[in-house]
């Protein structure tokens, strides 16, 4: 009993030390989603442009890269063009971009689109519904899905376009390989 | 005056009865239970705040949510568990025991035991200490006052 006494100050310095080691690895803004390792939730959306619908089941098999934005987001606009390079690199490769406005006028988003450029698929998410299943934190928000359907990753604030391109090489190097 | 006594046993047992009756909770409003459980979630957006406390556009669709889930018929837990498959554990303001995150609760009740258990071995420690000499310290006394007898007058 004397020894445990002695040493007790000892090991809880020690077992401090390390769990601050260990929680100063990780930003505290990272808050991992738990959407990411599941299958991606189903949505069918109105499509910003056309009136059609934008439907996620239709391109299972396909690397999906969903992207949750709004006109008046600041880092939305700083990363547009990241997004808009990488459709142009993998959109007729069999890799879909699809942009979900949240949060914002349909309007807004037209306009938005259309000053800045864009082409890919645009859904609008009215109620917030998508963005809740999906586990949206805040805007911009880009989810990586696999052709199985499965979330690989995701990744909060503004995107750049290596860290797209990673993404999307990875999960198509994945569908490629044999099981 | 046994007949009495089972008279007034029943009236007892029926006034018991009748006020254990009025004083059952009764269900809760699908409103209330929308309410609690806006309570109970954490907004995503915000520092420590709950769905219900927060102005957040996100908050108040999360609220529109879980009171669309309750007028659906879902039950609480089918409730929590949609926010929770999303946003994790993370959404709940109190985190579940089972679970990791329950260490918030166990981790203090377990140093306040572990702070009883030292104080406890120290505390013993120094009742020792203080208690009577051992055979040999007693034997080094009876030596010394035995060599010099004056030191001790």
């Amino acid at each position: 009993m004397a020894r445990v006494i002695r040493y007790a100050p000892l090991v809880l310095v020690a077992g401090v030390i390390v769990v601050l080691a260990v929680a100063f690895r990780y930003d505290p803004h990272d808050v991992r989603s738990a959407a990411v390792g599941k299958p991606a939730p189903a949505f069918s959306l109105e499509a910003l442009e056309g009136g059609g619908r934008i439907d996620l089941a239709s391109y299972r098999g396909k690397v999906v890269v969903v992207n949750f934005f709004a006109s008046w987001c600041v880092p939305c606009r700083q990363e547009h063009a990241a997004l808009a390079n990488a459709w142009t690199r993998y959109g007729g490769s069999g890799v879909v971009l699809i942009g979900v406005l949240y949060q914002d006028d349909p309007s807004s988003g037209r306009e938005f689109m259309r000053r800045l450029g864009g082409g890919w698929p645009t859904a609008i998410d009215e109620d917030g519904r998508v963005a809740l299943s999906f586990g949206v934190f805040g805007i911009p928000e880009t989810f990586f899905i696999g052709p199985d359907g499965i979330i690989a990753g995701r990744h909060i604030g503004p995107i750049d376009e290596a860290t797209l391109a990673t993404g999307i090489d990875a999960l198509r190097r994945a569908s490629l390989s044999p099981p | 005056m046994t007949r009495t006594r089972v008279a007034l046993l029943l009236a007892v047992i029926a006034i018991a009865c009748a006020l254990a009756l009025a004083a059952r909770a009764p269900a809760p409003t699908n409103e209330a239970r929308a309410d609690r459980l806006a309570e109970e979630l954490r907004c995503p957006v915000c520092q420590g705040l709950s769905v219900r406390d927060s102005p957040s556009e996100t908050a108040r669709q999360m609220r529109e949510l879980a009171a669309q889930r309750v007028a659906e018929g879902r039950n609480d837990d089918q409730i929590r568990d949609e926010f929770r498959a999303s946003y994790g554990d993370w959404v709940l303001l109190a985190p579940p025991l089972l679970a990791w995150s329950g260490l918030v609760w166990v981790v203090p009740f377990a140093l306040v035991v572990l702070g009883f258990v030292l104080a406890g071995g120290l505390l013993r420690r120094r009742q020792v200490s203080e208690a009577a000499p051992t055979a040999a310290q007693l034997a080094t006394l009876r030596e010394r006052v035995a060599n010099d007898p004056g030191v001790y007058e």
